[in-house]
C-alpha cells in the first residue's frame, strides 16, 4: 500500500487578517511547555508480532464471541476525512475503504482477533482458511451454508467464480492484482491476457485455473506454490460480487452487501448511512457483530476537526468515532496529557515503514551510503509528524506488524543514536576519500518536510557532504521520486505491507527486475542475490520458515547492499466518544475495528 | 516641509519605530554575534533537556529563559530571537527591493504615458488595465515555482538569491500599475499648465521638461505612495512564505514563523507572540508614517 501522507494546505490567504488574530492569541498568557513526559512512555517498543495462524473449520464457525458488555441498538456517528471513491470491492485498495468494507463486504477468508489479542486467518464465507494440496499449488474452499446477499439470494460458488473472473476486466484498475497474477502465472500487467474482457463476453477461466465442481466448492490451481493465498483472499479487494447483480462500472456506486450492514444512502463527499442487513446471519460469521442499528458517516472532517470534536465529548460527539482519522500532531500532547481523554484513545501500528531510499544509480560507493546511514537523524524525521505517538524508530525494514520482526535489530546503531552519528559518518567518508561528495536530497515541500529537511541536511553537512536540498511539491512528490532518471540521491518515502508478511514489502521495493518509472523500487537496487532470494523465499510454504528467510534477506539488504535506511514504523492514535464501546485497535485494518462497536447505554 | 513633519508627534514616533526595524534588520548579524546565538543551529536537537518528547520546549512560556530570550522554536529547537531578527532582515530586504523596482517602473511608464500621450498612452494604459485584472495572490502562488524552475538545474539546490529574485520579480510585475496610473494623471494635468508651455516655447528638450519641470512636482505622490506600498509588500512576502511558496528552510523568514506558529499554537502559544507583535507594530507604524508624510507634504488634504 502506498502511503500518501501530505497535509492538505487550504489556508486562508488573508495574511494581514490572520496576523491580527495571531497577536490576539499570543496575548492570552504563555502557552506553557506542553505536557511532561507521560508515565507510560509511548516510546516503548512494540511486542514482536506473533505468527498469524491459518485457522481450521472449528475456529471459522460462527457466531463470533460476544463483546463483553455490548448492548444492541443506537446510532454511531462516524467522522471521516475522505469520501469513499470506490465501493466495488475489486477497486478497493486504500485503508479507509478497507475499514468500510469490513462492515458491508465479505470474502472467502478474513482476519479474526482472538481473545488474547493475536490474530488468525479464518474462513469467512468459506468453512476454513483453505485446504492446500499439491505442494501449495492447489487451494480448495468450501462455502458455508446460509450465506446470503442483501436481497436474500444465496451466495454460491458461481458468484465466487464471477468475482475472480471480473477482476481481469479492463475497467477494474484500482484493486490488488496478486491473485490474478498468480492465476495467470505472470508478473506485471500481462495477467489480463488470461481473460481479456473478464466474463462479460461469455468466456470463462478454464478448470485448470479456477474450478467450481459444485455450488459450494471453489478450487484454485496455480502454476507456482502460493503459500500466502489465505492472506491475499482476506483483502477487501477480493470480497465477493454477485453474478446476477453485477452492473459493471455502476457497481462501484451501489454494491450488493454481504456483510452485517448495507448502504441505505450515499451522497459522495457528504455523507453515508449504513443500516442493518437483515439477511446477514450471525451464525455464519465468526468475525463480525451487528450491535449498532445505524452508522451515520460524514466526510470532510480534517484530522484537526475530528480531534477537536471528539476531545470535547459533547452532545452527539459522545457517540462519535472515526474509523481512520488519527489525532493530529498538534492535538497529541493535549489528548495524551489529559487522563480522561487518554482513556478514550486507542493506538497502534500502521503498516507503513518510512525509509530513505538511496539512488543506487548515482551513489555507487557503498561506503558513501554507509556514511549517510550513520549520519541520518531518524528521530528528527519523525519529530515534525508528532514524535513517539506517531511512530517507532526503526532499525530494520520489517515492521512490527509483520511476522519475523525483531525489535533489537539495529545494524547502523540508529536506535542507540537516533540523532545520527555525524562523527562516525565523517570517519567512514574520510576512509573512502569522498569528503565533499555532492548529495542531492529531495524532500516534500510541506511544513513537516521542510522541518525534517533542515535537520537531515544539517547532519549530513556535519558528516562532510555537500548537501543540495531540493524541495518537491507535495502532490507530485511520489511521481517525481518514482521516475528512474530522477536525478536525486536520497529521498524519503514510506511503503506498507498488504498483509503481515514481508512478501509484500521486500519484492516491490528491492526486486531489481521491477525497476521502471512509477515502480516502487525507489533505490533502483538490482542485486542478483536479492533477486534470486526473492524467487526462492516466495515459494517457501512453511510460514515460519518464510518469515525467518525474509528477515535474513532484510539483513543482507541492509548490511551488504544498503539501498535504503529505515527511519520509523508508522503509528497513530485514535480518539472516540465516551459512549462508544467495544473500541479496539485492529492491526489488520490498522485502525479502529468497526465490526465490534456498540453504543454504551 | 521638514518642520511641518517634525511637529507631527505620531509621525516622529512612527518614523523612529520604522527606523528601529530597519536598524534591527541591518544589524541582525551584529546583534546575533553579541547575543551569542545564530538562527541556524538546532539547539533543541543538539542539546538534550530543551525539548520534550513531542518536540515542544520543556520550560514554560515557549522556553524563555536567560539564555534564549524569546524562547526556542518547537521541533527544530532554534533560537526565536535570532530567527525573528534574520526573518525581519529577509522580509524588509525583499520588500525594499520590490518598492524601489516598482517605483522606478511606475515613474518611467507613468510619466511616459502622461507626457507623450496618444498611442504610447493607449498602449501603456491598456497594459495597466490588463495587469490590474490579474488576481495577484493566485498569480504569485502559481508562478513562483515556475520562475524558480526556469533558472535552476533540477539537480542543484535552488540558491537563496534565485528565490529572492523570483519573489521580487513576481511582486514587481504586478505591483507598479497603481502608482503609474496616479503619475500619469498628474502629468496629464501638469502638461497643460503654463510653465510647461513656457518651457516648451523656450525650446527645452522633452528630457529637460520631464527632468526639471515635471519630476519635482511628482515627488510628493511618489514618496507618499512608496511609504504606503512598502508595508504591503512586507505582508505580501510574509503571506507567500506562510503559504509555502516564499522562502524555504533554512532561510529565516518572518512569514514562515507565522506558518509554524499556526501549527503549534495549541501547545506553544508563546512562539507566535514575538513575530506577531513585531509584525503588527511594524505595519501600523509604517502606515501612520505614510499618513504623516502625506500631511507634511500636502497640508491641504484633510483627513
Amino acid at each position: 500500500m502506498l502511503s500518501l501522507i501530505y497535509t492538505r494546505r487550504l489556508r486562508a490567504a488573508a495574511v494581514g487578517l490572520s496576523v491580527g488574530a495571531l497577536v490576539l492569541t499570543g496575548c492570552s498568557s504563555g502557552g506553557g511547555g506542553g505536557p511532561e513526559a507521560s508515565e507510560d512512555s509511548p516510546s516503548e517498543s512494540a511486542p514482536e508480532q506473533a505468527q498469524i495462524a491459518f485457522a481450521d473449520a472449528k475456529a471459522s464457525t460462527g457466531p463470533a464471541p460476544e463483546v463483553p458488555g455490548a448492548t444492541p441498538g443506537g446510532t454511531i456517528r462516524v467522522l471521516q476525512r475522505d469520501s469513499y471513491s470506490h465501493l466495488d470491492p475489486a477497486q478497493i485498495y486504500v485503508s479507509d475503504e478497507m475499514s468500510l468494507a469490513t462492515l458491508i463486504h465479505r470474502g472467502l477468508t478474513g482476519y479474526r482477533m482472538n481473545e488474547d489479542g493475536t490474530y488468525a486467518v479464518v474462513g469467512d464465507l468459506a468453512t476454513d482458511s483453505g485446504q492446500v494440496s499439491d505442494g501449495g499449488r492447489t487451494w480448495t474452499y468450501r462455502l458455508k451454508d446460509g450465506i446470503k446477499w442483501q436481497d436474500g439470494t444465496p451466495i454460491t460458488a458461481q458468484d465466487v467464480r464471477h468475482t475472480f473472473e471480473r477482476q481481469f476486466a479492463p475497467f477494474l484498475t484500482s484493486g490488488p492484482t496478486f491473485v490474478q497474477q498468480w492465476l495467470a502465472g505472470v508478473n506485471g500487467a500481462e495477467f489480463r491476457n488470461l481473460l481479456k474482457d473478464g466474463p462479460y463476453q461469455g468466456k470463462h477461466l478454464g478448470n485448470d485455473v479456477l474450478e467450481t465442481p459444485n455450488d459450494s466448492t471453489v478450487v484454485f490451481h496455480f502454476k507456482d506454490p502460493q503459500p500466502d493465498l489465505p492472506f491475499a483472499l482476506a483483502m477487501a479487494g477480493y470480497s465477493v460480487v454477485p453474478k446476477a447483480k453485477d452492473t459493471k462500472q455502476k457497481y462501484d456506486r451501489a454494491p450488493v452487501a454481504s456483510g452485517p450492514y448495507k448502504i441505505a444512502d450515499f451522497k459522495a463527499n457528504k455523507s453515508m448511512t449504513l443500516v442493518k442487513n437483515p439477511e446477514w446471519d450471525p451464525k455464519t460469521d465468526v468475525i463480525r457483530h451487528q450491535y449498532v442499528d445505524k452508522f451515520a458517516i460524514t466526510f470532510n472532517h480534517q484530522y484537526e476537526d475530528s480531534s477537536k470534536r471528539l476531545l470535547s465529548d459533547s452532545g452527539e460527539n459522545k457517540t462519535a468515532i472515526s474509523f481512520n482519522n488519527s489525532v493530529d500532531a498538534a492535538s497529541l500532547p493535549k489528548v495524551l496529557g489529559d487522563a480522561e481523554a487518554k482513556k478514550r484513545t486507542v493506538s497502534g501500528f500502521q503498516p507503513y515503514v518510512g525509509q530513505f531510499a538511496m539512488n543506487m544509480d548515482r551513489l555507487k560507493d557503498k561506503r558513501v551510503r554507509e556514511a549517510i546511514a550513520y549520519a541520518l537523524p531518524i528521530k528528527s524525521v519523525l519529530q515534525p509528524y508528532g514524535g513517539p505517538p506517531s511512530g517507532q524508530l526503526a532499525g530494520g525494514l520489517i515492521s512490527p506488524t509483520q511476522a519475523g520482526y525483531q525489535k533489537d535489530y539495529d545494524p547502523y546503531d540508529k536506535l542507540k543514536k537516533p540523532e545520527g552519528d555525524p562523527a562516525r559518518a565523517k570517519k567512514v567518508l574520510e576512509e573512502a576519500g569522498k569528503v565533499g561528495t555532492k548529495l542531492t536530497f529531495a524532500y516534500v515541500n510541506t511544513p513537516e518536510g521542510q522541518q525534517y529537511s533542515v535537520s537531515v541536511a544539517s547532519a549530513l553537512e556535519k558528516a562532510g557532504f555537500d548537501v543540495q536540498r531540493k524541495d518537491l511539491p507535495a502532490d507530485t512528490y511520489y511521481d517525481r521520486i518514482g521516475t528512474v532518471d530522477n536525478g536525486y540521491d536520497i529521498y524519503h518515502h514510506s511503503w506498507g505491507a498488504d498483509w503481515p508478511s514481508a512478501s509484500t514489502v521486500i519484492p516491490p521495493l528491492f526486486d531489481g527486475r521491477a525497476i521502471a518509472d512509477g515502480a516502487k523500487n525507489y533505490s533502483h537496487v538490482n542485486d542478483p542475490k536479492i533477486n534470486s532470494e526473492i524467487d526462492r523465499i516466495k515459494k517457501i510454504t512453511d510460514q515460519k520458515k518464510a518469515a525467518d528467510a525474509w528477515f535474513e534477506l532484510n539483513k543482507y539488504i541492509l548490511e551488504d547492499v544498503l539501498p535504503a535506511v529505515p527511519t520509523y514504523y508508522f503509528k497513530h492514535v485514535q480518539l472516540h466518544g465516551s459512549k462508544v464501546g467495544g473500541v479496539v485497535f485492529s492491526d489488520v485494518v490498522n485502525g479502529v475495528d468497526p465490526t465490534r462497536l456498540y453504543v454504551v447505554r | 516641509m521638514w518642520r511641518r513633519f517634525r511637529r507631527d508627534r505620531t509621525g516622529m514616533v512612527c518614523a523612529g519605530v520604522v527606523l528601529f526595524f530597519f536598524a534591527l534588520g541591518l544589524l541582525a548579524p551584529v546583534i546575533s554575534r553579541l547575543y551569542g546565538k545564530d538562527p541556524y543551529t538546532l539547539y533543541g536537537q543538539d542539546r538534550p533537556g530543551l525539548l520534550n518528547e513531542y518536540g515542544y520546549p520543556i520550560k514554560p512560556n515557549g522556553g524563555i529563559d536567560g539564555e534564549f530570550w524569546f524562547g526556542i522554536e518547537p521541533i527544530l529547537g532554534r533560537d526565536v530571537l535570532t530567527q525573528l531578527l534574520y526573518g525581519i532582515r529577509t522580509s524588509l530586504l525583499i520588500a525594499l527591493a520590490v518598492t524601489v523596482a516598482t517605483v522606478v517602473t511606475a515613474i518611467v511608464l507613468g510619466v511616459a504615458a502622461g507626457y507623450l500621450g496618444g498611442r504610447t498612452d493607449y498602449l501603456i494604459g491598456r497594459t495597466i488595465d490588463l495587469l490590474l485584472a490579474f488576481p495577484a495572490q493566485l498569480f504569485f502562488i502559481a508562478f513562483l515555482p515556475v520562475v524558480v524552475a526556469l533558472f535552476v538545474d533540477p539537480q542543484d539546490e535552488t540558491p537563496t538569491y534565485v528565490r529572492v529574485l523570483a519573489l521580487i520579480a513576481v511582486q514587481w510585475f504586478l505591483g507598479w500599475m497603481g502608482l503609474a496610473r496616479i503619475l500619469r494623471a498628474q502629468v496629464l494635468s501638469l502638461r497643460e499648465r503654463e510653465f510647461i508651455e513656457a518651457a516648451k516655447l523656450s525650446g527645452a528638450s522633452p528630457w529637460r521638461i520631464i527632468h526639471k519641470e515635471l519630476l519635482p512636482n511628482l515627488v510628493t505622490p511618489i514618496l507618499v505612495q512608496a511609504t504606503l506600498m512598502l508595508p504591503n509588500f512586507v505582508t505580501a512576502e510574509a503571506g507567500l512564505s506562510f503559504l509555502g511558496v516564499g522562502m524555504v528552510e533554512p532561510t529565516p523568514d518572518w512569514g514562515r514563523m507565522f506558518a509554524i506558529g499556526a501549527k503549534v499554537y495549541q501547545n506553544d502559544l508563546t512562539y507566535m507572540f514575538f513575530p506577531g507583535v513585531a509584525m503588527v507594530v511594524f505595519i501600523v507604524a509604517f502606515n501612520l508614517l505614510g499618513d504623516s508624510i502625506r500631511d507634511a507634504f500636502d497640508p491641504r488634504t484633510t483627513r
